[in-house]
């Protein structure tokens, strides 16, 4: 008899022990990162913003939805357009609300996963908090993340989308921005020629087999295989802009050795990608190559034919990742 | 055998429950009075200090987080996911609760004034560490550890308006401050008094005393402002 009370209690403490563990459970239906079995592990701690179906689709809308700024005329696309690599075609420097210009062109946004610096000074150190940056930035949306959370939750079409992805209708700082970089998180881009060459599925072109053998004479100490940046910071040489006097990495690291020092950019759809540099200096990716040719403050000098221009330049293309930049599932959601 | 067997499988299923029923319940509170001059702090109420200075506080917030009880050097209970923001506008922020063990003693506490750099990388989080706090840096990716802004009658800037943002968890400019106290007795509330005068008079207010990025002056004023804690005579 006491046996079959205690078996009892134990029915319904093993009840109430799977709603409680089905209550602490991620919402949303989890997706796994994919990339190729060759590259590093990522950087990002995927345990802390597990992705899903569901906060993905919701990063996405708010990556596309112009409530993020203050006038809600200005977007994350708006400066990030998807075939274009994610950058500011044609924009030498960035705009915000109100034809505002900012003061540096905007990176390209993809293998997010693989950074732990971002923005051109690396300013900021987390992908979660990437956002935060462009939201509260006077020339860009100027607006707040406190502001962003309250239009949020006082929309009929966001509440529901929350409570999917996150458990619980009402937004929050950290749920807006989790949600975003779990969009941000899946803007691989991984099938360009070059892969498919590493992958042994294509060959390059002789031209194109030569200008790699000069990338990787050239190149590649700063853009490094495969992600084609090493993720930290270089004096290219670029002479100042005094009409700009942007130091890059000195503002936040206040030393003076990290004077004119940059956030080395990936080569990925660099075709794509233009103007170029952090302040979008060079229009044509000619002109790049053409001043690393010519400069001399390079601690080693770039040594350049015509011709080995011309092969470089052929070689850069097979980053080019059409699949990455027409991939409707990273493109303006239409429903 | 039978009955074995379902005794088995019904302390297996009661295993994880076991742990529910301890007695946790013995509330300790850590209540941070701020203060200046050791007269207690009343937001934008105006204060005469022994110079003769006129003085107000706007505002007060800071993080206090990884609070740690010890008891003979050996630490005897750690908060988990221990981040506090205080705020003087809400009062109820500054009595902070632990359920400890009952008959837990306990003869010193420490906490850190500020969030340590483990917790930056971890990413967005909510609760008191939700960027929409106003405590985070969006141009800079980190938590501004004290906020504490007012008038003060020498202050050469705008409107004798000052503004101490002090954050930065980087080299070379950490500001995360490690504080430890002994608690003369097992009290059930220990009430620490942070007094912000010592702070204040470091400051030449005949320059722009305005700090609001990771920078030297604010790792040196974090300092300072940590070792301006004791525990308040109960």
């Amino acid at each position: 008899m006491r046996n079959s009370h205690l078996g009892g209690i134990s029915l319904i403490l093993w009840v109430f022990w799977l709603v409680l563990t089905a209550q602490m459970r991620q919402p949303g239906d989890p997706i796994a990162l994919i990339y190729p079995a060759s590259w590093p592990k990522p950087l990002y701690d995927f345990s802390k913003n597990p992705l899903t179906r569901q906060g993905i689709e919701l990063g996405r809308r708010l990556f596309y939805d112009p409530i993020l700024s203050r006038d809600s005329t200005i977007s994350c696309a708006s400066c990030h357009l998807s075939f274009t690599a994610f950058a500011h075609v044609d924009h030498t420097l960035s705009h915000g609300i109100e034809n505002r210009i900012g003061t540096r062109n905007a990176l390209v946004l993809s293998n997010l996963a693989w950074s732990t610096y971002f923005m051109w000074d690396g300013a900021v150190q987390h992908l979660d908090f990437q956002a935060l940056a462009p939201i509260a930035h006077p020339l860009e949306m100027d607006f707040s993340i406190e502001q962003v959370v309250q239009r949020l939750n006082e929309t009929k079409r966001y509440p529901a989308r929350f409570f999917e992805a996150f458990g619980d209708s009402t937004a929050t700082g950290a749920t807006v921005l989790k949600a975003l970089a779990q969009f941000e998180l899946t803007l691989v881009s991984a099938n360009a020629k070059y892969d498919r060459v590493k992958a042994g599925l294509a060959s390059f072109t002789d031209q194109e087999q030569n200008g790699y053998r000069l990338f990787q004479q050239n190149c590649a100490s700063c853009h490094a295989e495969p992600l084609f940046t090493h993720g930290s910071f270089e004096k290219n040489g670029l002479p100042l802009d005094t009409a700009l006097n942007d130091f890059g990495r000195m503002r936040i690291s206040q030393n003076p050795a990290d004077g004119l020092k940059f956030k080395v950019p990936t080569l990925r759809n660099i075709e794509f990608s233009y103007p170029y540099m952090h302040d979008g200096r060079f229009r044509k990716l000619r002109d790049v190559i053409n001043y690393y040719a010519e400069t001399t403050a390079l601690q080693q000098k770039i040594e350049l034919t015509p011709n080995e221009k011309i092969d470089l330049l052929a070689f850069l293309f097979t980053l080019t990742d059409r699949d990455f930049l027409f991939n409707p599932m990273f493109g303006f959601p239409m429903d | 055998m039978h009955k074995i067997h379902r005794f088995l499988w019904s302390f297996a299923f009661l295993l994880p429950f076991l742990g529910m029923g301890q007695t946790t319940d013995n509330k300790t509170v850590i209540r941070v009075l701020p203060c200046f001059e050791q007269k207690g702090m009343v937001l934008d109420g105006p204060i005469r200090t022994a110079s003769g200075d006129s003085l107000a506080f706007h505002t007060f917030r800071m993080y206090l987080s990884n609070v740690v009880f010890y008891n003979k050097r050996m630490a005897v209970f750690t908060e988990k996911d221990s981040h506090h923001l205080l705020d003087l506008e809400e009062p109820g922020t500054l009595d902070l609760p632990f359920s400890i063990p009952a008959n837990l003693h306990y003869d010193e506490i420490a906490f850190d004034v500020g969030i340590d750099s483990v917790t930056h990388a971890s990413g967005a989080m909510g609760g008191d560490l939700d960027p929409t706090k106003g405590m985070f840096w969006g141009w800079q990716g980190g938590y501004i550890n004290i906020k504490i802004e007012g008038y003060h009658s020498k202050c050469t800037a705008r409107k004798h308006a000052f503004q101490f943002h002090l954050g930065g968890y980087l080299p070379p400019f950490p500001t995360l401050q490690s504080v430890r106290l002994a608690v003369p007795s097992n009290p059930k509330t220990v009430q620490i008094q942070l007094d912000l005068s010592p702070f204040l008079a470091q400051i030449d207010w005949s320059q722009d005393p305005n700090v609001m990025s990771p920078c030297l002056a604010a790792k040196v004023y974090s300092k300072i402002i940590a070792q301006s804690f004791w525990i308040h005579a109960q």
